[in-house]
Formats: structure tokens, sequence, C-alpha cells
């Protein structure tokens, strides 16, 4: 038979084909539905959150850190109750990350604060003397990227009905209103918390730096 | 019908891509380099501004040394050993020729979009399909272009069984094809805003636990499916071809090929182990990442099995010592990983170094060395020049071999060690280790995998030296040569 | 056994014991099952691959090709139709029943559960662990919150407990000038004391100044007549008059419960609280370890 295959490409490609379809469909399929629901009283990421979740995406951090506590006790003693599926259920994309260079910051938002992500996302020497992790200094200068996770939020209200109210709606309009009203105050806060004047000053200018963005996302990881 | 005698293969896209693979490799590795110095020597993620950090550049040294330097190896190879073991030429179809050349053309644009985009920080960031939607748009109509060619070829075929290479490279294509489509899933997020935010940027139709399922589904199978399959389609072609020895056994080909189709897709949840998928799905990972064993084994003993009696091949030729080689580190890192997709020694295993320790075992030990391989076996029969020098070419081997050896072993070392040092509690069950302690002590083996990777990069520097002096001053052969590449 | 095979053993053992020297230094207790495990698959890796590789090269010195070749040709490549390597062959049969042994009977009759694991575990653990350390001694306590503390606080307060050239608390004082000041100007409600809440601007001006700056000394010597203002909930010694509301003079454990528990929003800034990641007996080992870091001891 497979002489005979060697010599009938198309069928030859149709029996690959078939034979590593089948494991995903019954390794992958039957578990879509059930492994998306979330958490009860878990909350979608604010407009500032996911622009952070952006910072953190363009940055890279995945390459170090990973989201996602293993249910050791080894590691539920040094990062907190270990990961349930159902936390993730607004994670588009899930960021797991492969790779500890850093710790594991599912919980970080549980035991370090606004002004030490400052410190630290400035220059981690100052508070870990012998870290490797790379200064991030842009970060509090490059402005962050408000409108495209704007945007973000809408479509995944629309496509996947995560659960914003009506402050989130397309359109130009709707976005400015929901920056004054809600963002800019929200960002002036964790502004404030980080203890620097400059991120303060940029923030009552309506500017939001990406690191203010980063530290809200940070801050949420619970 | 074109008699054989008479039939010309046409090696102009095959050396494209061999310039491609030649570029690619340099370059990927080259960052390869600095990023390892980067994580012994931290001030060095400073040369570039915010576009010289460790973690933006590791992405542009996977994505180049992956989509770049393997791929291009991969379709030299293919466009070389496909015409002939089917016997058919490109020059035979005009439509043929003209999408070899679209192909490489969009192959092109999509790398020097995927360069910028990387470094401007525009990312799925999801790991080996970090490109986002207007690339992967590209992706898949190039990837629709090599189809056409491929099964075109197979079309106007004269060899009417098809050769074990070829086996290798359908499924490649049909299996990168069917990952790519699925993983990469995402809605751009401007068409649903009312015209908000960047044009580029998307979501991901998954989220959380199936969004990691899918990802790990192509994940593991890139591994699969770019750097084991056509990996094999090469080896199957380069080794019998410059060795002049027939494949040790029929039947052990068959088996190791479907059985490989068959097991592989199930494996990838060994890169889900203790994770919040279903605990079944991680534990069939494992299971069938042990089964996984025996096919990937199956073709390097074929391959091995090959060489038979062959020793003194083994000493004087040292395509024959790359290939060979080659064929042991396959062996190692599939029986590294699946040993590592054990529960409890993936619980050391996983976020740790072991893990870039296995890989480089699978891509610097085999899939490199294979290209390389394959490049040079070509570069006699489509520049038609005799290889520039072999002793460039030799010491090339032991230099690179030298800095795999010291690549794994320093990467094992650090990976066990930092895994049980995350894990280790004192006389009262409280961590010794702080996480900074575990990473300070891994300065010295960060170092050593530096300076091999350094060593590796050298080599690569001395090999596109003799790629480019074979092109360009080899001496002249009349002759195509029918098996032994001719060098100086 | 050849040549080749036994070079191939000789440069395994090398990786294997230099892998274990490096992990031995490191304090690692192998007789852990994972790390037993996981130091086990690490010897079978590189035995069987280098020794199995090794096998197929020493082959390439001492046999021979031979076979039946089969009639295909592909741009001069031929093939033979020799049989399967029987060990190999063994290995797969063998693999494959193991496995679908596994997927339709070993794991769904076994139900294993990675949470349930984890639960029986953590639980025995903990209980065995209050149970063994209940009346531990002030040295053990001491040592056990020094090894908590390097781990869960010297990113904050630094290795030596000094706050970081004031980037959080400097454990080796109670307090500083600048903290108390900040405290009599803002007043305190953080924590739950009997006291309740402590007002805003108590005292002002010099005698805030006074007061502050014999709090942050130690509280030696006489204490400024603004003192008796203070006095009334905190004792006249400065201890807390028992618990009623915190000791300024030294750390205590029910300083360092309330810290904990609470986290603490202060001058300096904040501290997170780190309610449930401890059990008592840690706890007391820290509040112990902190005692010592600002008496000197
Ligand atoms: C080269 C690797 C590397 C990269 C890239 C990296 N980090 Fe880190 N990170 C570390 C290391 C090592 C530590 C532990 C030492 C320290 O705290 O600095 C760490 C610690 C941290 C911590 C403290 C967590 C804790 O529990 O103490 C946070 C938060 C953090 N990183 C955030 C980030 C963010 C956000 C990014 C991306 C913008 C990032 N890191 C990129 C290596 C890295
Ligand atoms: C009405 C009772 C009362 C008086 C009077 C009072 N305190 Fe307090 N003080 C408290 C209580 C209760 C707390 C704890 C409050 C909390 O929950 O944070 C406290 C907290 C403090 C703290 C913070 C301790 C820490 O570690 O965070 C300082 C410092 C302090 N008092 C100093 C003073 C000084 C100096 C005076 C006199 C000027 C004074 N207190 C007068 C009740 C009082
Ligand atoms: C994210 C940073 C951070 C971490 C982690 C942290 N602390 Fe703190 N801690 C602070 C800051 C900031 C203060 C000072 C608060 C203030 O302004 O009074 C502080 C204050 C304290 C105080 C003095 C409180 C008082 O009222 O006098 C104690 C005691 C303390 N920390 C103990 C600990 C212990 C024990 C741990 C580890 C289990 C720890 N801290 C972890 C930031 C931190
Ligand atoms: C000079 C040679 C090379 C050096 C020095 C090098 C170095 C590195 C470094 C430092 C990392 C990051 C590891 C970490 O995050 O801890 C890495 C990752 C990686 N490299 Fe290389 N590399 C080299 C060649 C290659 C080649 C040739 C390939 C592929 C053909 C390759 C594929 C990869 C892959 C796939 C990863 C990601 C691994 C993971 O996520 O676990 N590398 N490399
Ligand atoms: C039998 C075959 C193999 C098995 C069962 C296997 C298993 C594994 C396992 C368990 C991991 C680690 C997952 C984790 O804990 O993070 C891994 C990672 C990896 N392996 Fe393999 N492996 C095999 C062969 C190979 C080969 C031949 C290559 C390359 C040539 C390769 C390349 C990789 C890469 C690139 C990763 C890193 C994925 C990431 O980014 O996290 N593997 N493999
Ligand atoms: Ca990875
Ligand atoms: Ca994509
Ligand atoms: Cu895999």
């Amino acid at each position: 038979m497979f002489h005979w295959l060697e010599k009938n490409p198309f069928f030859f490609a149709v029996g690959v084909f078939v034979v590593i379809a089948y494991a995903g469909i019954i390794e992958i399929l039957p578990n879509f539905a059930e492994r998306a629901r979330p958490v009860k009283g878990l909350k979608p990421y604010t407009v500032l959150e996911l622009a952070g979740k952006e910072v953190y995406k363009k940055d890279n951090c995945i390459a170090c850190h990973s989201q996602l506590i293993r249910p050791f006790k080894s590691e539920t003693d040094r990062y907190g109750q270990y990961s349930l599926s159902g936390e993730y259920a607004y994670d588009r994309p899930f960021l797991w990350g492969s790779k500890r260079t850093g710790p594991d910051l599912h919980r970080v938002g549980n035991y370090r604060t606004p002004d030490w992500h400052a410190n630290h996302m400035w220059d981690p020497k100052s508070v870990v003397p012998e870290s490797i992790m790379p200064a991030y200094k842009h970060q509090f200068t490059n402005l962050a990227d408000l409108e495209t996770a704007y945007a973000e939020a809408v479509t995944v209200k629309k496509v996947f009905n995560t659960p914003y109210g009506k402050e989130i709606a397309p359109g130009k309009a709707a976005f400015e209103k929901y920056k004054k009203d809600i963002l800019l105050p929200e960002a002036l806060k964790i502004a404030k918390a980080m203890k620097r004047d400059d991120l303060v000053k940029m923030v009552e200018q309506g500017k939001v730096p990406e690191i203010v963005a980063l530290v809200a996302y940070l801050e949420r990881l619970k | 019908m074109q008699s054989n005698a008479t039939l010309e293969y046409d090696y102009s896209i095959v050396k494209l891509f061999i310039w491609t693979a030649v570029i690619f490799g340099f370059v990927g590795m080259l960052i390869g380099v600095l990023i390892a110095a980067q994580l012994a020597f931290p001030d060095l993620n400073y040369l570039l501004g915010e576009y010289g950090t460790f973690s933006r550049l590791r992405p542009l040294h996977t994505n180049v040394v992956v989509y770049g330097f393997t791929l291009s190896g991969i379709w030299a190879s293919f466009y070389y050993s496909g015409q002939r073991v089917l016997k058919v030429s490109i020059n035979e179809s005009g439509f043929l020729k003209a999408l070899t050349k679209l192909h490489f053309l969009l192959y092109l644009v999509i790398a020097a979009l995927m360069v910028l985009s990387l470094l401007m920080g525009i990312t799925a960031n999801k790991e080996y399909a970090q490109m986002e939607w207007p690339l992967d748009v590209i992706v898949v109509l190039t990837w629709v272009i090599f189809g056409i060619i491929m099964f075109g070829l197979i079309g106007l075929r004269r060899e009417k069984t098809l050769y074990i290479s070829m086996w290798y490279y359908i499924a490649f294509f049909l299996g990168v094809a069917m990952l790519y489509l699925f993983n990469n899933m995402e809605v751009p997020t401007k068409f649903f805003s009312g015209g908000l935010g960047a044009w580029y940027h998307s979501v991901s139709m998954y989220a959380g636990t199936n969004d990691a399922l899918v990802q790990w589904w192509w994940g593991h199978n890139a591994v699969a499916f770019v750097f084991t399959v056509p990996i094999i389609a090469m080896i199957y072609y380069f080794l019998p071809k410059e060795s002049g020895q027939a494949v040790y056994s029929y039947k052990l080909s068959l088996l190791s090929f479907w059985g490989l189709m068959f097991v592989y897709l199930w494996a990838g949840g060994h890169h889900l182990v203790w994770s919040t998928v279903p605990d079944w799905m991680q534990t069939m990972g494992s299971v069938f990442s042990v089964v996984l064993i025996l096919p990937s084994w199956g073709s390097a003993i074929n391959m091995l099995l090959t060489m038979k009696g062959e020793w003194n091949q083994l000493t004087e030729n040292p395509l024959i010592k790359f290939m060979v080689l080659a064929s042991t580190f396959y062996m190692l890192s599939t029986l590294e990983g699946p040993i590592q997709s054990v529960k409890s020694v993936n619980a050391i295993a996983h976020f740790t170094d072991w893990i870039p320790g296995h890989v480089h075992d699978g891509v610097l030990g085999w899939v490199a060395f294979m290209v390389f391989a394959a490049l040079m076996h070509m570069a006699p029969r489509v520049f038609k020049r005799e290889i520039y020098s072999k002793s460039l070419l030799e010491a090339q081997f032991w230099i690179q071999t030298i800095a795999v050896v010291l690549y794994f072993t320093s990467m094992w070392i650090a990976g066990i060690t930092q895994g049980m040092m995350w894990r280790a509690v004192d006389e009262y069950g409280n961590l010794v280790y702080s996480f900074i302690d575990t990473v300070s002590v891994l300065h010295p083996y960060y170092a050593i995998r530096a300076f091999g990777g350094l060593l590796y990069l050298i080599g690569v520097l001395m090999f596109a030296w003799n790629i480019f002096k074979t092109a360009t001053a080899g001496r002249r052969l009349e002759q195509e040569p029918r098996y032994r590449s001719p060098m100086a | 056994m050849n040549g080749m095979i036994v070079k191939a053993l000789v440069m395994a053992g090398v990786l294997i014991v230099a892998t274990f020297v490096v992990v031995k230094q490191m304090n690692i207790d192998l007789s852990d099952p994972v790390n037993m495990i996981t130091f086990l698959g690490a010897i079978a890796i590189a035995v069987l691959a280098f020794g199995v590789s090794a096998k197929y090269m020493q082959q390439m010195k001492t046999d021979t090709a031979t076979g039946e070749l089969a009639e295909d040709n592909w741009d001069g490549i031929g093939e033979y139709k020799n049989e399967l390597p029987a060990g190999w062959s063994w290995s797969y049969v063998g693999t494959l029943i193991w496995a679908i042994w596994y997927f339709l009977w070993g794991y769904p009759l076994n139900e294993y559960s990675q949470i349930g694991e984890y639960n029986e575990e953590v639980k025995a653990y903990n209980a065995k662990f209050e149970k063994k350390h209940k009346n531990a001694d002030q040295k053990t306590l001491k040592a056990m919150g020094e090894s908590i503390f390097l781990v869960q606080c010297a990113p904050c307060h630094g290795d030596t407990g000094d706050g970081l050239s004031g980037k959080a608390h400097d454990l080796t004082k109670r307090m500083s000038k600048a903290q108390v000041l900040g405290v009599i100007k803002n007043g305190s409600h953080y924590f739950k004391y009997p006291m309740g809440a402590m007002p805003p601007n108590l005292v002002q001006g010099k005698d805030a100044e006074e007061v502050a700056a014999y709090v942050a000394g130690g509280m030696k010597g006489d204490a400024p007549k603004a003192w008796t203002t203070c006095a009334g909930c905190h004792g006249q010694d400065g201890t807390g008059n028992g618990g009623q509301a915190p000791n300024l003079k030294a750390f205590d454990d029910t300083l360092i419960h309330n810290v904990l528990t609470m986290g603490k929003k202060g001058s300096i800034g904040q501290m997170p609280s780190f309610v449930n990641r401890f059990t008592p007996v840690q706890e007391k080992a820290l509040a112990e370890f902190i005692k010592t870091l600002s008496s000197g001891k």
C-alpha cells in the first residue's frame, strides 16, 4: 500500500494530512469551550492596562518572564497562589512565556508597588544590585499608544463579547471622551504612586508615558 | 519527453537561496552571540538604544535563524534536489520558473518587513509566530506559490516513485500550512473600532489557555516541520549522494516517516506540562514524546548505517563529517527532548536554560550542520567550480563542534542547577535561594555559552568565505561530479 | 566493548560528574524524588545518546554495507531492502504498546490531578511544619526568618535590611525623624490597634521636631515636654501601652504581624501586604529576625 502511495502523490499528500490533522482534532477542539470561562469576579483589562500590555509585548518582556505559576510548593511560596485557567480568559494573546531568565510575574501586583517598579525599570541594579535585567529608560519618555489599546477593547467587546460597559464604543469621539473621563485620571493615580514628578507632569498634560501604562498593567497582575 | 542526457537542471533559484542562507546565517548568529553575551555582561544591552535590549533582539535572533537561515537552506536544497530526484527541470515550465522568481522576491519582502517590525517592537508576541497579520498575508501567499511549484514539479516528474526526500518535503509543506493558518487567526483591531489605532495591530482569536494550546500545537510542530522534517529530507538526499552509498533500509525509512507523522502532533503537550491545560493532554504530550524517540532515531540510524564500513570517507571528507555528526546530534536532541517531557523532569527543566541548551543541540548540531553540508555539496554543482578550500572546511568543522559542546554542556549544567535551586528548601522548609541568587550563579555558564557562540560564529564566517571563494575563484569543473564533491 | 563506545561513555561520565559537582556545591538534595528522577534522566540522555551513536560509528570502522538493492534509483541514489534493526523495532513496538495502554487504561484509571496532588502535599507539609516548629527557640526562628527575608523582602529592604538608601523602611532602626514627622502631620490609621486611628497634627512646630528627634533617637535621655501628648497612647516609655498603640521604641511581633497582613502606607511609600503568604510560625520568625536587625544582635 505504501509503495502505491509513493507513486500517487495526491493520495500520499492526503494520507499525510489526515495523519497529522488527526491529533489536533482530538486534542485541541474538545476543550475549547470549557477553557475560556473567566473565574468569578474577573474584570476585563482597562484601556490603560491594555496599553501597558502592549508595552509588555513591544519590549517583549516574555523573553525573560513567565506568567504561569505551576502547582508546586516551591512556586506558590515564591510567587503566591498557582495560576488558574479562568484567570487568563481575557488574555489575547496568552503571555505565559517559556523561559524564566527573570522571575514569574503572574502575581507581581501583590508584592511590588508602583514606585518600586519606577526605580526598577529605570535602573534594575538600584534595587537588585546583581540584576541582569536591562534598564528600560526609554519607556519613561515614549508615549503609550492609547488609541490602539482602545481599539483593542472595542474589538474584543464586539467580536468576543468581552464584558465592557457603554464607555467602550467605536469611533474617535468615544475614545476622546473615555480618555478624558476615565483613562487620564487612572493614569494620574499611577503616576503619583510612582513618585516621579516628570511622569505626573506629563500625564497632567494629557500625555501618558509607556511606563505609566506598563505599571498599571503590572499592578493588575494579582 | 526529454532524455536524461540532455536534461539541464535550472539552478538560478538555488543560487539565490544559497546566498540568503549564508547572509541570514551570519546575521542571525551574530545577534545570537550578542544576546548570549548580554546575559553574561548586561551592559551590552545599551549599544543600540531601545532597539538593542536583549528582549527586542531575542525574537530577531530566532526569526532570522529560523525563517531566514534555515528556510533559505531548505529551499535551496529543495529546488536543487527536488528537480533531480523527480528528474524534471524548472526550465521545462516557463510558468513554474516565473513562480520561483516570485517566491524569492516575496521571501525577501517578508524578511525585510519582519526585521523592521521586530526592531520596532511590532509583534503578536507568540513565539515563532511574532509577525502581525499584514505579514501573515504575504506569508500565506508565498506558501501557496511554493506549493504550486512543488506539486507542479511533481506533476511533471519522470521518476514515477517519489524518493524519501520528497515525502518529507510534502509533509513540510502541508504541516506548516495547516499549523500556520490556525495559529495566526487574528482580528485586526482597526476594522472593528471605527478606524482607531494602528492598522497593523490585531488580537488573537483565542484567549488564555486555548491560545496556549494552539500556539504550542504550532510551536512544537514548527520545530517538527521546519527543524526536523525538511532537514531529514536534506540528509536523505545529500548523505547518500555525497558518499555514493545506497540508503540502508527502505523499511526503516518507511516506518520512521509514517511514525513521525503520526506521533509528532501529539507530543505538543510537552510545552504545557504543569500548566492550566487539562491533565490528560499534558500526559498524552509526555507519553507520545517518549514514543517519538523511535521514529526520530529511525532516520538517524538509517543514515548512520548507510555509512557502514565507510570510515575512510568519514576521515577524509569534511562534508561526511558534518552529516554524520548532524545525525548524532539529532539523536541527542530527540532523546533529550523526550526525557525533558517526563513530568518530573519537566518540573525542573521547564523555564530554565536546559531548554535553550536542548534547542541548540538541535539547531547548531543538526539543523545548521546539515545546511552547511548541503550548501557545500551543491556549491560545486551549481557554480560549476571546485570547493575553494578543504582545510578551511575541516577547520570549520572542528571549531564548530567544540562550540556546540561548549554551548550544550554549559546550558545543561546551568539549567539543571537553576531548576533545582528554585525548588531547594532549607532545614526549615523555606526557600533557600532568592531569585537573584539563582541568576548570579549562572554567570560563568552564560560566559562560556557566549564564548562557544563566538567560536561557532567564526565557523560561519569561514564557511561564508569558503562559499564566496568557491563561487568566484574555485577551479572550474568540466563535468559535474557524480558523488564526492571535489575540493582543493 | 570497543574503543569508540568506551570513549563516548567517558565523555558522558565527565558531563555527569561535572553536573553533579556543580549541583552539590549549591547544596541540592538529590534524594528529593523530582531531583533524583531528573538526574537519572540526565544520565540516561548522556549515556544512551553518546553510547548508541558510538556503536553505529564503530560499525563504520568494522562493518561493511550489504543487502539486496531495490530496483528504484533516484539521481544515482539506491536503496537496500535490509530488514529493520532488531533493537529498534522491539523498542518501537514496546513504547507503542505502553502508550496505547497508558492512553486507554493507565491514565483513565488513575485519574491523576495535578492540583489534587498539590493540595494534599501542601496540607500535609504545613501541618508537619507547624507541629515541628511550634515551640522553636529564638535562634531557630531567627535563622528561619532570615531565610524568608532574603527571598521575599530583600528586593525592597535590601539584603542587610537597610532599606536601599531610603527606598523602603530602614529596618536597622525603628523609625527616622522624617517618618515620625510624617505620621505626626498626617496621622495614621492603617492598622487595627485598639486605640484606633491616630489623629493628625497632635503637636506642631518645634514640639513636633523635638518629639520626632526623640523617637527617632531611640527615646534615650529626657523626653521633651510634648511627649506627654504621645505617651497617652504609646505609653510613657513608648512601647505602646501593652499593645494599645504601636510600639515606637522597638519592632515587636504585633507590629510585624500588622505590617505583613495589612501592608503599610507611609512617608517613604507603600509596602504591599503579604496576607496569606506566611504561616503563623513564619510570621513569628520574620519578627524575630527583624528585631535582631535593629537591636544589633
Ligand atoms: C534579560 C532578561 C530580562 C528582561 C528582558 C526583562 N527582565 Fe525583568 N527581570 C529580570 C531578572 C533577572 C529579574 C530579577 C532581578 C531583578 O529583580 O532585577 C527581573 C525582575 C523583574 C521584576 C521584579 C519581579 C520580582 O518578583 O522581583 C519585574 C516586575 C520585571 N522584571 C519586569 C520586567 C518587564 C516589565 C520587562 C520588559 C519591559 C522585563 N522585566 C524585562 C530579567 C529580565
Ligand atoms: C490617640 C492616641 C494616640 C496619640 C495621642 C498618639 N498616637 Fe501615635 N499612634 C496611635 C495609633 C492607634 C497608631 C497606629 C495607627 C495605625 O493603625 O496606623 C499610631 C501610630 C504612630 C506611629 C507609626 C508607627 C508605625 O510604625 O507605623 C508613630 C511614629 C506615632 N504614632 C508617633 C506618635 C507621636 C510622636 C505622638 C505624639 C505626638 C503620637 N503618636 C500620639 C495612637 C496615638
Ligand atoms: C515592594 C516593596 C516592599 C517589600 C517586598 C517589603 N517591604 Fe517592608 N516596607 C516597604 C516600604 C516602602 C516601607 C515603608 C513604609 C513607610 O513609608 O512607612 C516598609 C516598611 C516595613 C516595616 C516597617 C513598618 C512600620 O510600620 O514601621 C517592616 C517591619 C517591614 N517593612 C517588613 C517587611 C517584611 C518582613 C517584608 C517581607 C516579608 C517586607 N517588609 C517586604 C516596602 C516593602
Ligand atoms: C552562534 C550561534 C548561536 C548563539 C550564540 C545563539 C544564542 C542564543 C541565545 C542566547 C538564545 C536565548 C536563550 C535564552 O533566552 O536564555 C537563543 C535562543 C534561540 N536560538 Fe540561538 N543561538 C545561535 C544559533 C542559533 C541557530 C543557528 C538557530 C536555528 C537554526 C537558533 C535558534 C534559536 C531558537 C529557536 C531559540 C529560542 C529558544 C527558546 O525559546 O527556548 N540559534 N539563541
Ligand atoms: C523527539 C523529539 C523531541 C522532543 C520530544 C522534544 C521535546 C521538547 C521539550 C520537552 C521541550 C521543552 C518544553 C518546555 O518545557 O519549555 C522542547 C523545546 C524545544 N525543542 Fe524539542 N524535542 C524534540 C526534538 C527537538 C529537535 C530535533 C529540535 C530542533 C532541531 C527541537 C527544538 C526545540 C525548540 C526550538 C524548543 C524550544 C521551544 C520554546 O521556545 O520554548 N526539539 N522540546
Ligand atoms: Ca521559548
Ligand atoms: Ca501572526
Ligand atoms: Cu516540542
